[in-house]
């Protein structure tokens, strides 16, 4: 069935490993993914716990389709209390570790308490082991990826590098060397527990009900409007196409947000990747193929992806992309999210050269740049003050204006003052200034949409973060941009029970009022949705976004209608009623 | 005669090849039933991208001592009440795609699910010179 209907619990503390059934009422609920890992979250976490401590949980959530033939649907869900934001936080990280889990028997993996000393996991199938880690411990991702596998045999592996081990709020988790779970230390959690990593093999399967018919109409699918027009984009050049979208708008972050346009952009962009392309790569049932295998003198990746190449590229003034590269690489081997990473050096170059401090490095200054990613992720030197992140950093040394985070998060590569919508979308995003949520600059910088108004735009962000969770907890990759109406069709042939495009939006919209739910048990209300102040006080000077701004007042004005729109009250806080009619 | 073939420079790994193959045969997804093995990984000296796939060589038919493989225009054909699970096709195979069972062996037909679903072109089924 879509379900296994088994999830694996592994307290480290003690180390016993249990199972216990899915619960299928949250599963119809919430789906899987993000929605169910976010409500076994709000359901088992104490509120107010540190996030650092034992009383975390990690959450591997897969979801209906995972393991299954339907496009796309690669992806795992890995959740817990964010150590950079103190806000739910969960994550998406391609490859093939989700349909491995499926196959090993389990829906979910829930991972309890602290390990006494470091260990990783093995499963395989019914057989679950906690082994020491102590010869790991220290290693970079990569490493620990090849040992694993060396050790093991055929492995799907999720692994933390040396930013993990030391608790960074920008750790990530890494697998198969270049896909993350970036955001907000989810691989700080992992550091925490002491667990290295987790590897597993499945040697199972997923049946359904009439799979060869569900096959050939999928295929179809596949064929018609998965490899269309709308998403081939993935396959011919990935994210790095957004580039020169961005450039052209206006809207390329530029030396830490100070412009939206960058001169050098031509030696990042999608041509500059695709001149030393060696191999395009899918995750597991993906017909996209949306990653770029790159080799640049000797350094080879997947990646760099639109994000990389715009907070570590043009943000900090650097057009090298053989650097980039580099850069990039350090960054997955030691496990630091190339947003906050970027953000953070970003950061530190304008405090530099404002004279507010100085962290020995500016913008364009290629050799110190790439000494950076071993310094945080090993919080030597500066690294130890650049490990704080932006929100941190602020507040010990200044430059509080210009300090890109949003709740502790610092921000992707859309400038909200060339996309308003997007400056909404960071806003209120559950897990602090994220892009994935919802991502209107592609309707409205790169579309028709106005994006120097406040009109519309709160219903706008709000349809897509509906939309978007509930890609996120079936699980589909948000890059086939399924409409909610096809979603509905897949799913029923799945869950053999009928499931209109209407009901998959009242699930978004649940768990969205979820994770605000979890975030206004912590404290958080509307006072925590706030901008940057630079993107307000300072305007732009170049390109299509010269002499633009987002006044505070329009973004006020868009939050205000957001809430309402949302059914919450003019503080952010959700109403009685909404909770009764979403039935939370 | 026409078998299928594999093209490494099209692949993207994405394993919709041992989906499509395991739930046309095996009633299931499940990647490690697939009667053919595409690899797609990073090892230490980089990106590894292998295909293993039934190129109708015959071995199979070949060293079967209770002809229970046979081959019929231009296709395998499994004889299970003829096997007694020896178990030495699936030793020799030289492209090691005869899934060994419970009960039996699961050899490549010819069916082109993995082609009909490969989005790349890096499976096709062509003439082959045996």
């Amino acid at each position: 069935m879509a379900y296994i209907d088994k999830v694996l619990r592994i307290n480290l503390t003690n180390g016993r490993t249990t199972s216990e059934p899915l619960n299928k009422e949250w599963a119809k609920d919430y789906l899987g993914g993000k929605g169910l890992s976010i409500k076994y979250l709000y359901e088992e976490l104490k509120p107010g716990i540190d996030p650092l401590s034992a009383d975390n949980k990690l959450i591997l959530m897969t979801g209906p389709l995972t393991g299954t033939i339907v496009p796309n649907s690669g992806k795992l869900a890995i959740a817990a209390k964010s150590p950079a934001t103190g806000t739910i936080l969960d994550c998406s990280i391609g490859g093939h570790f989700a349909p491995e889990l499926k196959f090993a028997g389990y829906d979910a993996v829930i991972i309890e308490g602290k390990a006494t000393e470091p260990i990783y996991l093995f499963i395989e199938d019914s057989n679950v082991e906690l082994r020491n880690a102590a010869d790991l411990w220290g290693k970079g991702a990569h490493e620990t990826e090849h040992l694993l596998y060396e050790r093991l045999g055929d492995v799907i592996t999720l692994a933390i590098g040396q930013a993990g081990e030391n608790l960074l709020p920008m750790a990530c988790i890494s697998s198969e060397l270049y896909r993350q779970a970036g955001r907000g230390g989810i691989g700080a959690v992992m550091g925490s527990k002491n667990l290295k990593a987790i590897s597993v093999r499945g040697n199972g399967g997923v049946k359904i009900p009439d799979i060869r018919k569900f096959s050939a109409t999928l295929n179809k699918i596949k064929r018609e409007d998965t490899m269309t027009d709308d998403n081939m984009w993935a396959y011919s050049d990935g994210t790095p196409m957004i580039v020169d979208l961005s450039q052209s708008t206006g809207i390329l972050p530029t030396r830490n947000f100070q412009e939206g346009t960058f001169d050098e952009y031509k030696n990042i962009n999608s041509e500059a990747v695709k001149s030393v392309l060696k191999a395009k790569k899918a995750c597991f049932a993906c017909p996209l193929a949306c990653s770029n295998y790159v080799k640049m003198g000797k350094t080879e990746i997947e990646g760099p992806e639109y994000e990389t190449l715009a907070l570590c590229g043009s943000n900090c003034g650097i057009g090298d992309m053989e650097a980039l590269i580099e850069f990039n690489r350090l960054c997955d081997d030691h496990c630091l999210d190339t947003i906050s990473a970027g953000n953070t050096v970003a950061f530190a170059m304008e405090l530099t050269e404002k004279g507010i401090h100085d962290f020995g490095i500016r913008f364009g200054d290629v050799e110190n740049y790439l000494q950076m990613p071993t310094l945080i992720a090993t919080r030597q030197g500066v690294g130890a003050d650049l490990a704080l992140g932006v929100k941190k950093m602020a507040e010990k040394f200044g430059g509080r204006d210009f300090a890109m985070e949003v709740k502790g998060l610092e921000i992707p590569g859309y400038e909200p003052r060339g996309s308003w919508a997007m400056g909404l979308a960071y806003g209120t995003a559950d897990r602090g200034a994220c892009h994935l949520r919802a991502w209107p600059a592609s309707v409205e910088a790169f579309g028709k949409i106005d994006p120097f108004t406040s009109e519309g735009k709160a219903e706008l962000v709000i349809g897509m973060q509906d939309i978007n969770s509930v890609k996120f907890s079936a699980i589909w990759c948000d890059f086939w941009a399924i409409s909610t109406e096809q979603m509905a069709e897949i799913l029923t042939l799945l869950l053999e029970r009928d499931i209109t495009a209407a009901e998959l939006s009242t699930i978004g919209e649940r768990i969205n009022n979820l994770a605000r739910l979890f975030n206004e048990r912590e404290g958080f209300d509307r006072k925590d949705d706030y901008l940057p102040t630079r993107v307000h006080n300072e305007k732009l000077t170049t390109g299509f976004t010269a002499g633009k701004s987002l006044p505070r007042e329009n973004y006020e004005k868009m939050l205000s209608e957001y809430y309402q729109l949302r059914g919450w009250d003019e503080n952010g806080k959700i109403t009685a009623e909404k909770k009764k009619a979403l039935n939370l | 005669m026409k078998a299928l073939a594999f093209h490494a420079e099209k692949c993207i790994g994405c394993k919709l090849c041992h989906l499509a193959c395991s739930a046309q045969n095996e009633g299931e997804f499940n990647p490690r039933l697939a009667r053919l093995k595409i690899t797609s990984i990073h090892k230490r000296d980089g990106l590894l991208v292998r295909g293993q796939t039934c190129d109708l060589c015959l071995t199979c038919v070949e060293v079967c001592p209770e002809d229970a493989i046979v081959e019929k225009n231009g296709r395998l054909n499994f004889l299970p009440e003829l096997c007694t699970d020896c178990g030495i096709c699936v030793d020799t195979c030289p492209p090691q795609v005869i899934v060994d069972k419970p009960e039996g062996v699961g050899v490549c037909v010819q069916c082109r699910s993995c082609a009909n679903w490969c989005p790349t072109a890096a499976l096709t089924f062509e003439e082959v010179n045996k």
